[in-house]
């Protein structure tokens, strides 16, 4: 970056090495349903997607904007009861259900941090804490809407795609399903690369070092945050639409705020501010409860210990423990 | 008959509302040394109840002594959580990550008692629940007689110890400004540790005189929590005066609510009454004049 000659190198470079870890990024995608074969996995693969999409939006909040989101939870419910809802009363078709879906989480991430703008980091924290709480006792009180604790049953897989001369798929296989889920996080994941690497990113990151610094610079912290906000909290919408498709059943329970803290769990193990990160980390909290089955109700003990002893001894989480173990290797230049 | 059902709901509110405060004020007296949160307090009030109960209901002790057990467990957790989260990360200048750990231990506690205990909930009688008097019409128990002195006394002792003793002062010191204070000889790491078991004491004893009152389930600690953080905010972090009134507030808001409305709809009216402080009197019910660390 210091060297104005070789700095277009570097991004060259950079964005070559990119668009191969894409690559790689969507090979493994189409190859992970054909080795790991059977319903078990494949339900388990829709899950870590729809957990990664779930932590790469709270990241864009948390670790780029810095602002503690613990209402991830809402906006994930929002998402899936108000597309399920479009679907199930109105008969919308799946796709335009699911915009509106992604539009309403953002446009109320967007209304809370209208609201929580001029509060700093706790205030936040608690406002979107409460934020979860009532939109959770909505789901569960507006029976005649929601159908409360009965829940919502019979959910619609998305229609089927045909084009002609393909074969048709269909959603009702959990391995189109998958596809489909993995796929639109893969591009979520690409658009939110470009944001981060972009001019908007940096203004983030700097809001998020100190925002009266970036005030003083003529950066409109507020308007950037209210943006932050809107993205991430549009993406956990997205990842609720899925859920809802996916599961075929919606119960508040699924959004109750332990979720949020859920969520939260995967971005700082994965590593909060990169967004490699939060995918390994939802990857491995999704699994790792499901390769120690007999721990049973104990999943959620891993996920506070994990999140606990990360904060305390590894904050960078996965992300900085890779690098720990690449400089140790003696590969220090490449981790850089 | 409408005055007494009122009547009957402002005490119902008043005996919730001071527990609601003896939580409340743990909250805000931690904010104001450390300007930090500690998620984990609601599991402090949860356990705090379940040695109440055990206390009781195994070793056969009295209820009174039971809560004083409670407040001894609620001082140890609150020593712990500074030795192994606040103390090593106050080093580290950021605002959010001792409050993110503090989540972590608040689900791991959560989910350890309820492997330990069940998420059946346990019947927390106490010899004072049997016993009730009748004044006008409303009715009320010996155990609501206990909460409301108990309380009473313990928010004066507080204010007392705050504002009369050597330590209350280096305390508020410390609160106002930690480094000029440790000039002065003031040791802060010493006061913030106090503060901290002060307040964590508070709420496992204030966890032995819900439990009789609401349902001691893993769980009963959050649900008070998340509206000690409402009142927190609507009192004005920090501020002693400002929680008191503003858990009062909450605790009949909760039993009008209950009365009139739905019991569906506490959390609705107390989070809405939250959402609209911040938006539009963000520095709580008495606003205090701070100066702001820029």
């Amino acid at each position: 970056m210091s060297d104005a000659a070789t700095a277009p190198e570097i991004h060259a470079r950079a964005s070559g090495s990119r668009r191969l870890a894409f690559l790689a990024a969507a090979l493994a995608i189409a190859a992970l349903p054909m080795v790991l074969t059977g319903n078990y996995w494949q339900t388990n693969l829709t899950v870590c997607a729809i957990n990664v999409l779930l932590a790469l939006g709270l990241d864009f909040i948390l670790g780029y904007a810095g602002q503690l989101n613990l209402g991830q939870s809402a906006f994930y419910g929002l998402g899936a009861y108000v597309s399920t809802l479009l679907i199930t009363k109105l008969g919308v078709p799946f796709w335009v259900a699911f915009a509106a879906g992604v539009a309403f989480s953002g446009i109320a991430g967007m209304i809370l941090a209208l609201f929580a703008v001029r509060l700093r980091g706790h205030y936040l924290a608690i406002a979107s804490l409460a934020f979860a709480v009532i939109t959770y006792q909505i789901l569960l009180n507006w029976i005649s809407l929601t159908q409360g604790p009965l829940g919502i049953y019979a959910i619609p897989p998305p229609p089927s795609i045909a084009i002609p001369g393909l074969p048709v798929i269909d959603f009702r296989n959990p391995v189109a399903l998958f596809y489909l889920v993995a796929g639109f996080t893969l591009l979520v994941y690409f658009i939110l690369d470009q944001l981060v690497r972009s001019p908007i990113g940096e203004t983030l990151t700097a809001i998020r070092e100190d925002d009266i610094s970036a005030a003083s610079l003529g950066i409109n912290a507020a308007a950037w945050k209210v943006f932050a906000f809107g993205v991430g909290a549009a993406v956990g919408g997205a990842a609720g639409c899925f859920y809802a498709t996916f599961v075929g059943t919606l119960v508040p329970d699924a959004f109750f705020i332990t979720e949020s803290f859920t969520i939260l769990s995967m971005v700082i193990v994965g590593g909060m501010g990169t967004l490699i990160g939060p995918v390994w980390g939802a990857i491995l909290l999704t699994l790792l409860p499901e390769l120690l089955r007999d721990l049973g109700d104990l999943r959620l003990i891993v996920y506070g210990l994990a999140l606990t002893l990360v904060v305390l001894f590894m904050p960078g989480g996965l992300v900085q423990a890779a690098h720990l173990v690449r400089a140790k290797l003696g590969f220090a230049k490449a981790a850089l | 008959m409408t005055a007494t059902i009122v009547a009957q709901q402002a005490i119902n509110g008043i005996v919730l509302g001071s527990l609601y405060v003896l939580v409340a004020l743990g909250l805000t007296l931690i904010y104001g040394v450390l300007v930090q949160i500690n998620f984990a307090h609601a599991d402090f009030v949860t356990l705090g109840a379940f040695s109440a109960y055990f206390f009781m209901h195994l070793l056969g002790g009295g209820y009174l002594a039971s809560i004083g057990v409670a407040l001894i467990v609620g001082a140890v957790l609150g020593w712990l959580i500074n030795v192994s989260i606040f103390a090593p990360l106050r080093h580290k200048g950021s605002e959010l990550l001792p409050l993110i750990a503090t989540i972590g231990v608040s689900v791991m506690m959560q989910n350890a008692m309820l492997a330990w205990f069940g998420p059946v909930p346990y019947a927390f009688e106490t010899p004072y629940s049997q016993q009730v008097f009748r004044i006008a019409g409303t009715f009320f128990t010996a155990q609501s007689v206990i909460i409301i002195v108990v309380s009473l006394a313990t928010i004066a002792l507080l204010y007392a110890f705050m504002k009369f003793t050597f330590l209350g002062k280096a305390l508020r010191a410390v609160a106002q400004d930690r480094e000029t204070a440790g000039l002065m000889g003031i040791n802060p790491n010493y006061l913030i540790m106090l503060t901290i078991v002060i307040s964590s004491a508070l709420a496992g004893m204030a966890g032995a005189m819900l439990a009789p009152v609401l349902v001691l389930t893993p769980f009963a600690g959050a649900s008070v929590i998340v509206k000690a953080f409402a009142i927190v905010i609507i009192g004005g972090f920090g501020n002693v005066e400002g929680t008191i009134l503003a858990g009062l507030l909450v605790g009949l808001i909760e039993s009008f609510t209950t009365q009139y409305l739905d019991p569906g709809w506490i959390d609705i009216v107390v989070f809405g009454l939250l959402l609209l402080m911040l938006a539009f009197r963000p520095t709580g019910l008495i606003a205090e004049r701070r100066e702001e660390n820029v």
